[in-house]
């Protein structure tokens, strides 16, 4: 087998390395029939992408190749291959505040009709950039602030509708309950700054000011983050360190009294087989401080990328996908829907009990800034707000050096 | 004469054009990268280094980690090599025992630990806390300096074999005279270690930490895989922020310039450390690696 | 120091080597209820293989397994067919100076180059050759990590044989190609054997040109599957412990088949990592 391999390799040097790599090539491309390839987000909210796409594939006769792809990598995959056009993707599902940065890059193609207008307001508006849509919202997912109902009426605890009073029960629970009072998750980029932004606004501040300038060194931005210490203390060691898997399985496991989450969890909250507490977690909206409360919109997208060799059936794909029907189909599976319609309907009104606490969240939930340097400010932020919570730093040298280093990101990039 | 193409080129040409392709062609690819922008050439990203928080201190733990994890991997693999080659019976079965983990993916590793780090269902803290240890603090991988002692664990627990094999096999190539000789001036074993063992060894001692030293310089895979580089910036390694600067933040300019500082200094610390292996009085370690091919069994 | 106080030690540090390895396995085989619980079930526990059938019928995982023995295979074979060659055209052929001994370094000091360093121009040159998220891009990158070494290991296994043999030969007429795969290759045959083994370990390890690489699972490989379940949101440690029991085996295997050579093969190995 070797002999065979190296002779001609030796005769014709180089071209003859290149002609191997090239039948192997030949032998191990992927196959071209393939129809749809669709890269989603490994979880719970990109199963019922994937559940729709086999169905899809059954009923327009198609074939389906889905790409499950973990969150923490799943923007690198999009971006290198819209960026560098190589059509390895004929629909991606992306994070809302990712869509800047890939229609920038001119990778996204302008969806050929407008949506209609039972999407919500909230949802259609991180779809849009200048005067077109590139994306439709498949999951609408704005923050809800889970609490433990049986517990907070053992204590005669009202709902903890103000940020002070989370703490203060969170303190009481904690301690007549032996848990933890709060859980957060304050890892260094998305998790800390997601479970941040809703303190951020109730104290006032805001990553930028009304010009566009970087505003965390503000007074209200530095309490918000000692806030968010104070809260620390009530929440598990480590929580510095924590993602959305380890604050979903302290709900779950009934070690935590209270937390940010998505709705996209509610269902395994009430699920027993993963839930030691079903039913005894309430959601409301997010708590007030100096301000109302404000939730973080985290709406999931639908596109179709610039270079996809399928186009016609990529775009046919995703707007049957969030059809009403459709949706209707995923929000049984567990995914916010982004149709007022499908909040409404009152078939689903009757199994889902936070439908109408999440219809009001969505509609107000503000979104991240719609920057294309999002993943930067937020790396940069996340590590700083990390670094307070594990108490590597001040909170205001977090904010300070949190607000230089936002302020040299987008300096650079003029 | 000289002029004459070397006969033997012809059979090298095909290695040496495929590692051209694959290695001289992508450096200098990204020279070229990491002097452009948008705008076309500029050393700015190469200025930027300079005032680069993150990057200072990236490279601070890089070195930090290398530092620490290469000297307990060295002390514990020379003590290990010393003590199975001193014993009588087992050794064979022992040393393969002791390879094992190093020849696991790097990832299966990081899977490893995973399960045994986690705080609440993890192995560890479940000992611990059989042993009667209250474990509500200890928190590993996610701790602000846990995360570093514990990533540098990892690296301790896959790589110390490899310093027990290389030492292991500079042992079993020492000659039996000198050791005799000194037995016979009534010389005691530190002493014996002192003055003729590690000396004999010196040459395999720095190959050893040589290889160590680049791999541990360019750590990714388990640090990826564990921590991400939190919690803060408590993990993060020059090879993880050159990762996300590019397939994150799309910026390959500055990937690129980070890219070659980071190439040049592992150079400048390979270059140190070989000067100091060809130093040494006895034939350079790689023409030693060639010559003991050392069974195991 | 006393004889039985050697053992201990030494039996230690044998079970601070396998124990973590140990433990894999047995949560691979554990029930959930087991996985958790506390204390630690060490030994006791009723053994499940659903972990392993669970992943297997996840059509994905034995994707990710062939490709993966496709990447190895390929690129340990094409690494030999280059490096046997140009060994033997090193340590063989007058060289005028220094040659040999700079083109040795040379290729060798390719082993040294961090990955993250090229995996940047390499992922925009396979662009370019339309070979990204394939199996033939992949194989090239690992053929160019395992060259290095293949050079030079053989380049010591060639230098320790008799010449006198090849130049009898030479002299009865025989070509140089002839020499090389009648005379050297059977003699170097263990030698080798040796150096495949290790280039399919590394080859096999490989992670971070997998992960940047790969687009859809048709060129994910065993290591990119198992990150994407490490770093998901939902972990579940059963499959991923089966995963990673299964992705251990074939290096475990290749390992023991080439033990013989460890030193030589792992020292030079490790320049990689």
């Amino acid at each position: 087998m070797i002999h065979f391999l190296f002779v001609p390799s030796l005769r014709i040097g180089i071209i003859g390395a290149s002609v191997t790599l090239v039948l192997l090539a030949g032998c191990s491309r992927p196959d071209s029939n393939k129809a749809l390839t669709i890269a989603v987000n490994a979880g719970v909210e990109g199963s019922a992408l994937k559940a729709a796409a086999r169905e899809w594939g059954e009923l327009r006769n198609t074939r389906i190749e889905v790409v499950e792809l973990p969150y923490a990598n799943l923007f690198e995959k999009e971006s290198l291959d819209l960026q560098s056009r190589t059509g390895a993707y004929d629909v991606i599902m992306l994070d809302d505040p990712w869509f800047p940065k890939l229609v920038a890059d001119g990778g996204l193609t302008p969806l050929p009709r407008e949506p209609d207008g039972d999407f919500l307001a909230s949802t259609l508006a991180v779809c849009r950039s200048a005067a077109n849509f590139y994306a439709l919202p498949y999951v609408g997912n704005s923050q809800l602030f889970f609490y433990r109902k049986d517990l907070f009426d053992r204590y005669k605890l009202g709902a903890p509708d103000h940020w002070q009073k989370v703490l203060e029960d969170g303190k009481t629970i904690g301690a007549g309950e032996k848990i933890f009072g709060y859980v957060m998750r304050a890892a260094p980029g998305n998790s800390a700054v997601t479970d941040f932004m809703p303190l951020l606004w109730a104290f006032g501040g805001d990553i930028f000011d009304p010009q566009g300038r970087p505003n965390l060194a503000s007074p209200e931005a530095i309490d918000a983050l000692r806030f968010m210490v104070e809260l620390g203390k009530i929440s598990p060691p480590g929580y510095a360190g924590f993602n959305a898997a380890e604050v979903s399985a302290q709900l779950l496991q009934g070690t935590a009294a209270m937390s940010i989450n998505w709705p996209a969890w509610i269902a395994a909250m009430d699920d027993p087989s993963k839930s030691k507490v079903p039913g005894r977690i309430a959601f409301a909206p997010m708590p007030s401080a100096r301000m109302p409360g404000v939730a973080e919109l985290g709406a999931w997208l639908v596109a179709v990328p610039a270079a996809s060799p399928h186009r016609d059936a990529a775009f046919d794909f995703i707007y049957w996908a969030t059809d009403p029907a459709q949706m209707t189909q995923a929000a049984l599976r567990g995914n916010p829907p982004t149709r007022r319609s499908v909040f409404q309907s009152p078939n689903l009104k009757k199994n889902f009990r936070a439908f109408p606490a999440q219809l009001a969240a969505l509609e107000a939930a503000r979104p991240r800034p719609r920057t294309t340097q999002w993943n930067e400010i937020e790396n940069a932020f996340g590590v700083s707000l990390s670094q307070a919570n594990s108490g590597a730093a001040s909170p205001e040298e977090a904010m300070q050096r949190a607000n230089r280093e936002i302020t040299a990101i987008l300096e650079r990039s003029k | 004469m000289t002029r004459r193409i070397p006969p033997g080129l012809i059979w090298v040409a095909p290695a040496l054009s495929v590692l051209a392709a694959l290695s001289i062609y992508p450096l200098l690819y990204l020279m070229k990268v990491s002097l452009t922008d948008a705008h076309g050439f500029t050393i700015a990203h190469y200025a930027r280094l300079f005032q680069d928080r993150l990057f200072s201190v990236a490279a601070g733990q890089t070195l930090l980690y290398a530092a620490v994890a290469l000297t307990l991997e060295f002390f514990l693999g020379l003590t290990l090599a010393l003590l199975v080659d001193s014993l009588a019976r087992g050794r064979a079965l022992i040393r393969v025992g002791l390879l094992a983990p190093m020849l696991l993916p790097p990832v299966v590793a990081a899977v490893i630990w995973r399960l045994i780090y986690n705080p609440e269902f993890g192995v560890l803290n479940g000992m611990l806390r059989q042993l009667g240890v209250n474990t509500t603090s200890l928190t590993w991988t996610s701790g602000r300096t846990s995360a570093m002692l514990s990533v540098i664990l990892v690296d301790v627990w896959q790589w110390t074999p490899f310093m027990f094999l290389l030492l292991t096999a500079g042992l079993q190539a020492i000659p039996a005279e000198p050791l005799e000789a000194a037995r016979v001036d009534g010389a005691g074993y530190w002493q014996t270690l002192r003055d003729v063992i590690l000396p004999l060894l010196k040459p395999v001692i720095l190959l050893a930490l040589l290889l160590r030293s680049m791999d541990l310089l360019r750590i990714f895979d388990q640090i990826f895989l564990l921590t991400q580089g939190g919690p803060g910036s408590a993990t993060e390694t020059v090879s993880l922020y050159i990762y996300r600067t590019a397939f994150r933040f799309s910026n390959f300019g500055y990937a690129a310039a980070m890219s070659f500082v980071g190439l040049l200094i592992t150079m400048l610390a390979a270059r140190g450390l070989l000067r100091l292996t060809v130093a040494v009085p006895a034939e350079p370690p790689c023409v030693s690696m060639r010559t003991d091919v050392i069974k195991l069994s | 120091m006393k004889t039985s106080l050697k053992y201990t030690a030494a039996f230690l540090a044998l079970a601070a080597a396998l124990a973590p390895i140990y433990w894999l396995v047995t949560i691979s085989l554990k029930r959930e209820i087991d996985q958790f619980a506390s204390p630690p079930l060490w030994f006791s526990f009723t053994p499940t293989l659903r972990h392993y059938s669970a992943i297997f019928s996840h059509d994905a995982f034995g994707r990710y397994f062939l490709n993966s023995v496709i990447v190895s295979t390929c690129s340990t074979l094409i690494a030999l067919a280059l490096g046997l060659p140009a060994a033997y055209g090193l340590v063989r052929f007058p060289w005028p100076h220094d040659w040999a001994r700079g083109i040795g370094f040379w290729i060798l000091s390719n082993r040294m180059l961090p990955p993250i360093v090229t995996i940047i121009p390499l992922f925009l040159m396979l662009r370019e050759l339309r070979l990204l998220n394939s199996l033939s891009g992949l194989v090239l990158v690992d053929v160019a990590l395992n060259l290095p070494f293949v050079v030079w290991m053989m380049r010591g296994f060639i230098e320790d044989l008799p010449k006198e043999i090849e130049e009898a030969a030479l002299l009865d007429g025989e070509s140089r190609i002839g020499v090389l795969l009648r005379i050297v290759l059977p003699l170097v045959r263990p030698g080798l054997a040796a150096t495949a083994v290790f280039c399919l370990i590394v080859a096999w390890n490989e992670f971070l040109f997998a992960l940047i690489l790969s687009q859809t699972e048709s060129a994910m490989t065993v290591p990119v599957g198992i990150a994407s379940h490490v770093t998901q949101y939902e972990i579940q440690w059963g499959a991923m412990s089966a995963a990673g029991v299964v992705a251990m085996l074939p290096v475990l295997i290749f390992a023991a088949a080439a033990q013989r050579y460890f030193v030589r093969g792992l020292s030079l190995g490790a320049l990689k990592g």
